[in-house]
């Protein structure tokens, strides 16, 4: 992949690859508008209420309304601007899931002590300048010192291993 | 690096350590060899977690009994209930029962993930403390007979320490048995509702008696009745709900409680090493302090006191309109 | 002098050995707590809680009030370093802080951070000292319209955070405002948006929200960039301190930064997030460095910093003397007091001045101790940067988790964490920013209770906002920021693309 020119500085973020979307860009506008449809229809339902009693569904109601706004706003702003967005990078945001997900499925089942370690091996597996072993050893050291640091000092109420034979 | 890092985690353990002397002990406790765990309904900082923790502390010091405080906050009090309703009843793990999961979410919430009687081993009562009505020292009122008197003709704001807490169902409850309908304005926690009622936004609160203490010997708020049975020891003056021809009764109440199936030697156990706590006169002042007034019960009499008081508080908040 | 002499008596306190120590402990204990991620100030004084039941009440307050602070510190360090901002307030120091890291000038970043919570921690104990009763008179005359028009005005204010441009700040702004109302509703009872899931019952948790938006999204954004090269957070060792003109530059943040905390910390339930969001926001305005901003610049990571450390300490006024704790950390000293038979109100200032004054001059004593312990640790924070990236980022997603973990013992946080993060991936993609949203996550709630209370005791009328004066000039100030904002975005887009046309032919 060719690095382009850093459009970015001027928006804070320095991601080292960027595209170009054109009108693209204005799928977060979209996805805004999504969510703020959820949220005003969600309201809506929940009942607005009386303005001396307003109801549950009054705030997130007109809360999602200005979002609405702001989202059509910005699908106009960024189709007649020069929208970038930047590349995405899948395999690093299935890892990233996958290792939380894996951390979830097994804390409360093996402890936290082979959770922290599979959760490292998942979280590496994309990684290929380490060695199987390595990713192991990162595993053990990793877990092992969890367990030193939130179990024995901070006395964080967590099993490092729970029987589940 | 991470040896660095570890390092300096190795002095602040000595540096914890050295805090306590109690760490370095290691002999078996009266019920369990094990820490005991007892889980509280609420975050750290509330009475519940400060009773928990006095609780804590004793059993350690004074029987060796480790103890550590886990706090479960969420889903008014069911999320620690349901939790510990799952451990095993080896009693390492109690909670610090109170109305929340027990007398109030069974009738408040469709369907709770435990059952408040069967599911549980009802260990140790521990003690109440009594809600009461307060106003503001410039309406110039100050009986509870002027207060429905006035509230007849121009209902108040009242603050609570939120929907469903028991100074809102005790507010619902006086609305009721007076027979008006006040403006209930929910707070989050009594001290941002007290904040509004110094300021003068609110006119009249509800809230633990004993702990505003402060309040009404400055005159800053005047307590009109108290929701217990009889009067508190700790301010004489002020009268119950009952006595003025009110029967308005509502105490917040806290005790230990354990999973089903604890074996009842090891409940009896616990009951009296829990009493023997309380017992203690420096615990008994911290608990009073609190506004706390404690009671020695044995297990049968707290396990039917439960029972009688889901019942009790059923009218209540059916009557308050925050049941499901 | 009244003052004075009250002050030299708490620094007479304080500098009782047992006193010191134990003040170096909560320092020492709550830099290193609140450096791990999503571990903040509220878990680390949880921790320490139970061994000051242990302690007379002065070195315990003392204690805890050193953890608090110590965390709030040792937060921002983290937020620099790996973009995972222990707190909320945090998150305004990790915009240029992080920025400055990636430019391999963490170092800078982190020797600004001390200096500014130094300052910040100095001036918040001198407002204290001095303006106490008249601070706890104003937290006092606050009714809750008036709470509603400065969350207004912190949001508007945050939103202006954003270097995106304004109308998207906004829109993440509102976008946390309706995340935050998600969970059980504070005036009814009623469930919201929860879909049934009882464990959102109690809305998301803030860490979740920023442990996934900033640390999972980074993680996620960085493993590649940093995994083919060398690491893009590069460490210069020469680099450490910030260069003459940087030096140069501080001062005048430090004390915008100062003032703006002081005042907001004060105020009960607002804090440290409102006052570092607008102290950013004000020095973006105001900043002989505006035009850098978002690129990595000192003072705008010595502002929120600055802000956030005043604002810790002035939180202790509404606490101690009203009783109203503005936030959870705020509430276990009081319970902590009250376990003493201490009850804070308008009456501990007389009943224990010794309490009181120790407990302020400890401030003192406490930042001074902070900064030593502090300074030192720059470099092995830097150094931490130099392991390879290969090592740290799965380390890194095992502190979150057990930082997520930990707060309710529940993996269905990890789960919503891991939504997060997702969201917030793709809400990066298209450019968004999770500052604002973070923000309006925090405040929206807030804010929404002060509205409907304003509501309920006003019967209805919304004029309330507009006769107080207090809403009113608030009011007013958050109007004028919006328009000035919305003409400023216009203008600067105008200049660039016109700049654009003529660099590029576009």
């Amino acid at each position: 992949m060719t690095k382009l020119p850093d459009h970015s500085t001027e928006l804070g973020a320095e991601p080292a690859e960027a595209t170009s979307l054109g009108w693209g860009s204005a799928i977060g506008g979209l996805l805004l508008l999504v969510l703020s449809i959820i949220f005003m229809a969600g309201g809506w339902r929940l009942g607005l209420g009386v303005p001396t009693r307003l109801g549950t569904g009054a705030f997130p109601f007109f809360a999602g309304g200005i979002l609405a706004v702001l989202a059509c706003a910005i699908c106009i702003d960024e189709r007649r601007g020069d929208g970038i967005a930047d590349t995405p990078d899948w395999i690093a945001f299935l890892a990233i899931s996958a290792a939380l997900a894996v951390f979830a499925l097994t804390a409360d089942q093996v402890g936290l002590v082979p959770a922290a370690f599979l959760t490292v091996i998942i979280a590496s597996l994309p990684d290929t300048s380490l060695s199987l072993l390595g990713k192991a050893i990162l595993g053990v050291v990793v877990s092992v010192a969890c367990w030193i640091l939130f179990i024995e000092l901070l006395n964080l109420p967590v099993k490092p291993f729970v029987r589940f034979w | 690096m991470k040896l660095d890092r570890r390092t300096i985690l190795g002095t602040s353990l000595a540096a914890l350590t050295a805090l306590s002397a109690s760490f370095a002990m290691a002999e078996p406790g009266p019920w369990s060899d094990e820490p005991v765990r007892i889980v509280v309904t609420f975050p750290p900082g509330g009475t519940s977690d400060l009773v928990a923790r006095l609780v804590a502390q004793y059993l350690d010091t004074e029987f060796g009994q480790k103890a550590v405080v886990d706090n479960r906050p969420g889903a008014a009090g069911t999320v620690a209930a349901d939790f510990v309703s799952q451990q095993d009843p080896d009693g390492t793990t109690v909670l610090l029962a109170n109305n929340a999961p027990f007398t109030i979410a069974p009738t408040r919430f469709k369907s709770i993930p435990y059952e408040p009687i069967d599911g549980f081993t009802h260990l140790a009562y521990i003690g109440a403390s009594a809600p009461g009505l307060f106003v503001h020292p410039s309406s110039g009122i100050t009986t509870l007979e002027e207060y429905v008197a006035f509230v007849e003709t121009a209902p108040m704001t009242y603050g609570s320490s939120g929907v469903g807490s028991i100074s809102h169902i005790l507010g619902e409850a006086v609305d009721a048995a007076v027979g008006v309908e006040s403006i209930h304005v929910p707070y989050q926690g009594s001290s941002p509702a007290i904040q509004d009622f110094r300021a003068g936004v609110l006119d009249s609160f509800y809230d633990m008696v004993v702990q505003n203490s402060d309040m009404i010997e400055d005159n800053e708020a005047v307590a009109l009745a108290i929701a217990s049975p009889e009067r508190n020891p700790q301010l004489p003056d002020v009268p119950t709900f009952k006595e003025q021809g009110y029967d308005v009764v509502i105490e917040n109440w806290v005790g230990l409680s354990g999973p089903a199936g604890i074996d009842p030697a090891m409940a009896a156990k616990i009951n009296e090493t829990v009493l023997a706590v309380f017992a203690i006169p420096e615990v008994r002042d911290r608990l009073t302090e609190l506004g706390i007034t404690h009671t020695a019960m044995s297990t049968e009499d707290y396990s039917t006191l439960v029972g009688e008081l889901i019942e009790v508080w059923k009218p209540l908040i059916i009557a308050a309109g925050i049941a499901e | 002098m009244d003052i004075l002499a009250s002050f030299g008596q708490g620094l007479l306190v304080v500098l009782e050995p047992q006193n010191l120590m134990y003040c170096f402990i909560g320092v020492f204990l709550g830099t290193f707590i609140g450096v791990l991620p999503g571990i903040g100030s509220m878990a680390a004084i949880a921790m320490i809680l139970p061994l000051t039941f242990y302690l007379d009440p002065t070195p315990a307050i003392i204690m805890i009030a050193a953890v608090f602070y110590g965390a709030e510190y040792g937060g921002s360090t983290a937020a620099i370093l790996m973009n995972v901002p222990g707190t909320p307030a945090a998150s305004i120091t990790a915009i240029e802080g992080h920025a400055l890291a990636k430019k391999g000038r963490a170092g800078v970043a982190l020797f600004s951070t001390a200096t500014a919570s130094f300052g910040g921690g100095v001036f918040g104990m001198i407002v204290i000292a001095f303006l106490s009763p008249s601070l706890a008179k104003l937290a006092l005359s606050f009714g809750p319209a008036d709470y509603f028009a400065v969350i207004l005005l912190g949001l508007v204010a945050a939103s202006a955070v954003s270097n995106g441009g304004a109308l998207k700040g906004i829109a993440m702004v509102v976008t946390g405002l309706m995340l935050g109302t998600i969970g059980i509703d504070l005036t009814t009872g009623d469930l919201r948006f929860t879909m049934g899931i009882p464990e959102l019952r109690d809305g998301v948790h803030i860490v979740i929200v920023a442990m996934g938006l900033f640390g999972v999204t980074e993680l996620i954004a960085s493993i590649r960039t940093n995994l083919k090269g060398k690491s893009d957070v590069e460490v210069d060792f020469d680099d450490l301190y910030p260069s003459k003109e940087e030096w140069k530059s501080l001062p005048a943040p430090i004390l915008r930064g100062s003032a703006i905390g002081s005042f907001f910390g004060a105020l009960p339930g607002t804090g440290q997030t409102i006052a570092a969001a607008i102290a950013y926001a004000v020095e973006k305005r105001v900043s002989p460095w505006r035009k850098r901003f978002g690129t990595g610049v000192v003072p705008g990571v010595a502002v929120p910093e600055a802000a956030n450390n005043a604002a810790t300490q002035t939180a202790f006024i509404p606490t101690l003397t009203l009783g109203v704790p503005g936030s959870p950390p705020m509430a276990i000293v009081i319970g902590a007091l009250m376990i003493y038979g201490i009850t804070p109100g308008p009456r501990l200032l007389t009943e224990q001045p010794d309490m009181f004054w120790g407990l302020v001059a400890s401030f003192l004593v406490g930042n001074i101790m902070l900064l030593v312990l502090n300074v030192p640790l720059i470099g092995m924070w830097v150094r931490l940067l130099k392991i390879p990236y290969k090592y740290m980022y799965p380390t890194i997603i095992v502190l979150i988790c057990m930082g997520v973990y930990s707060l309710n013992n529940n993996v269905f946080d990890i789960w919503l964490t891991l939504v997060i993060g997702a969201a917030g991936y793709i809400m990066r993609l298209f450019r968004f920013e999770p500052a604002p949203l973070l923000l309006g996550f925090v405040l929206g709630p807030i804010m929404e209770e002060q509205l409907r209370r304003t509501m309920l005791l006003s019967r209805g009328d919304p004029m309330v906002f507009l006769e107080r004066p207090i809403s009113a000039t608030l009011i007013a100030i958050t109007v004028g920021i919006l328009i000035f904002g919305l003409y400023s975005t216009q203008r600067k887009r105008r200049q660039t693309r016109a700049a654009q046309q003529n660099s590029t032919g576009r």
